[in-house]
C-alpha cells in the first residue's frame, strides 16, 4: 500500500523502514562517493523564472569548484536534509564567458547585482571571511536550469526544464519583499546591512550585454519537449 | 592546486581553497549529506539512441518511493556534474499527468539485464535495492553533453532515456548478473504505454517568450476585441 498523498510541501510516498535504512547505510560504507565530498560552500540566494519573472524562489546552492574559473552547483529548495533537488547551476568566470558564442551567452545571467545587494549570502560564514570569495563570484556568470518547480506546489518534478535568471536592479528583476524578509529572518541576518559591507565589491570589467537577455530584449526563454524521430543507427563514415 | 584536464580555467588559487576549507567546516550541507548511494548506468539522448553516456548517479531518498540523483560523468573527485535524475515508484508514476509520463523511462530492463549496478557493493546486498529499482520510473535531464566533446555545459537541457530492450552495443558480459537477477519482479502493471516517450524520440527546443514583470512591474495591458 503506497501513500500517494503528500502533506503540504512533502514528497508523497511511504517512509523508509529501519531495514531499508540499515541496508542503505551498509552499502554507503562500501562506496567511495568522491564527487559528493567536494561540496565546500553553501550559498543562499534568489532566482526568477525566465519565462515568468513574477515567480521567484529562494535557492540553496552547494558549490563544487573544479578550478578557479568554473563551479558546478546542485540547487535545492532548502538546506535541510529533506531539501528537494530543484536544479543545477553552473558558474563561470567572465574570462570563460566572453569566449562563448552569443547564442549561448543569452542563456546566462550575471551575479554582480545579487551579491552587491546582499541577496546572495553564505549562511553561518562571517562576512569578513566570505568577502574574498564574493569578489570572485561578483565577476561570474551563471546558467541555471530548474527541473522541479516546488514554488507552484508540485510535489513531484513535473514539466519541462525551466531557465532561471538572477535578481537585477531593473524593476522586473527585483525580489519581492516578503520573500526576502522570510529568508533574512530564518538566518537572522539583514540583506541591507550586508549590502552596506559590500560597497567596494566590483563586477566584471566589461558586463556583457548578451547576459541577462531580458533586460535589453524584454524576453525570456521557455523549453519545449517535443516528440521527434529517434535516431537509431550511426551513419557509416 | 586543483586544475582540471577537461574543463578550461586556471588552477584553483590557494586563497580560494583556504576559504573553501573554512566554509566547509561551518556551513550546513543538509541535502548533500542525504546523498548516500552510487548507482552506475547508461543513458542515451531522447532523440538519438546512438549517443550513449555513462552516468554515475549519486542518490538520496526523499522517502521509500522517491529518490533524487546527481549525475556525474565519472566517480572521481573531479567528475563533471552533467545532469539529474528523479526516480519514483510505480504508484507515484501513475499519479503523474499523462502529458508528463512521456518524459519518464522504465528501469525494469536496465536492472534485470545487469546494466544498472551499485559499484563496490556485493551482489546479494545490491540486489535487495535493485529489486526495488526494477519497479520504478526515472526522469533524467542532462545539461552537459560531454560525449560530443563539450568542455562547458553548452546548449539546451536534454531529456535522456534508458535501455528498455536488448541493445548489443556494449561488449561487457552481463550474462552472469542477468541470471542472478532473473528472480526480480518487474512493474506490477507492466511498462506504461506513455512512458519511454511511447517508443518515440524526444527533443528540446528553445522558445522566446514575453517575460512577465517581477515585483515592480505593472500588469501587461491587454486589449480585448
Amino acid at each position: 500500500m503506497a501513500s500517494t498523498e503528500g502533506r503540504e510541501g512533502q514528497t508523497p510516498g511511504e517512509g523508509m523502514t529501519m531495514k531499508d535504512h540499515l541496508l542503505t547505510k551498509g552499502a554507503e560504507m562500501l562506496q567511495s562517493m568522491k564527487p559528493i565530498k567536494q561540496y565546500k560552500q553553501h550559498v543562499c540566494t534568489f532566482a526568477l523564472y525566465s519565462h515568468d519573472m513574477n515567480r521567484q524562489i529562494e535557492t540553496h546552492h552547494f558549490v563544487h569548484r573544479l578550478n578557479e574559473d568554473f563551479c558546478q552547483c546542485p540547487v535545492y529548495d532548502s538546506d535541510d536534509r529533506a531539501g528537494r533537488l530543484i536544479g543545477v547551476e553552473y558558474i563561470i568566470s567572465d574570462r570563460l564567458f566572453e569566449a562563448l558564442p552569443p547564442d549561448e551567452q543569452k542563456l546566462w545571467h550575471s551575479h554582480y547585482f545579487e551579491i552587491k545587494s546582499g541577496l546572495w549570502v553564505n549562511p553561518r560564514v562571517p562576512e569578513t571571511v566570505a568577502k574574498p570569495g564574493l569578489d570572485i563570484f561578483a565577476k561570474t556568470y551563471g546558467k541555471f536550469w530548474c527541473t522541479w518547480q516546488t514554488d507552484r506546489g508540485d510535489l513531484l518534478p513535473i514539466g519541462e526544464p525551466a531557465l532561471m535568471v538572477s535578481p537585477q536592479g531593473e524593476v522586473a528583476g527585483m525580489v519581492k519583499a516578503p520573500l526576502l524578509q522570510q529568508r533574512d529572518e530564518k538566518y537572522a541576518l539583514s540583506s541591507t546591512k550586508i549590502s552596506d559591507l559590500r560597497v567596494d565589491i566590483t563586477g566584471p570589467t566589461f558586463k556583457n550585454p548578451n547576459a541577462d537577455y531580458w533586460i535589453k530584449h524584454g524576453k525570456g526563454f521557455a523549453i519545449d519537449v517535443l516528440t521527434a524521430e529517434m535516431k537509431k543507427i550511426t551513419p557509416f563514415p | 592546486m586543483s586544475t582540471h584536464p577537461m574543463v578550461p580555467g586556471e588552477p584553483t588559487k590557494t586563497g580560494t581553497t583556504m576559504l573553501e576549507t573554512a566554509t566547509a567546516a561551518v556551513q550546513k550541507f543538509g541535502p548533500i549529506n542525504g546523498v548516500h548511494q552510487h548507482l552506475c548506468a547508461f543513458h542515451f539522448y531522447g532523440h538519438d539512441m546512438t549517443r550513449q553516456v555513462e552516468a554515475h548517479h549519486f542518490c538520496g531518498h526523499q522517502n521509500d518511493e522517491m529518490r533524487q540523483c546527481l549525475i556525474y560523468d565519472s566517480p572521481e573527485a573531479d567528475a563533471r556534474l552533467i545532469g539529474v535524475e528523479y526516480i519514483v515508484s510505480e504508484n507515484l508514476f501513475m499519479t503523474l499527468p499523462d502529458a508528463e509520463k512521456k518524459m519518464w523511462h522504465s528501469h525494469e530492463y536496465e536492472v534485470k539485464s545487469g546494466v544498472l549496478f551499485l559499484p563496490g557493493v556485493p551482489g546479494a546486498i545490491q540486489r535487495q535495492d535493485l529489486a526495488k529499482v526494477a519497479q520504478t520510473y526515472g526522469k533524467t535531464i542532462h545539461f552537459w553533453q560531454v560525449d560530443r566533446g563539450d568542455n562547458l555545459p553548452l546548449g539546451l537541457p536534454q531529456v535522456m532515456m534508458a535501455l528498455t530492450h536488448v541493445e548489443k552495443r556494449f561488449n561487457v558480459n552481463f550474462d552472469k548478473e542477468r541470471e542472478n537477477r532473473a528472480y526480480m519482479k518487474g512493474l506490477e502493471h507492466g511498462i506504461h504505454p506513455l512512458a519511454n516517450a511511447g517508443g518515440k524520440g524526444l527533443k528540446t527546443e528553445l522558445r522566446e517568450v514575453d517575460c512577465h514583470g517581477g515585483a515592480g512591474a505593472h500588469a501587461t495591458p491587454r486589449v480585448f476585441v
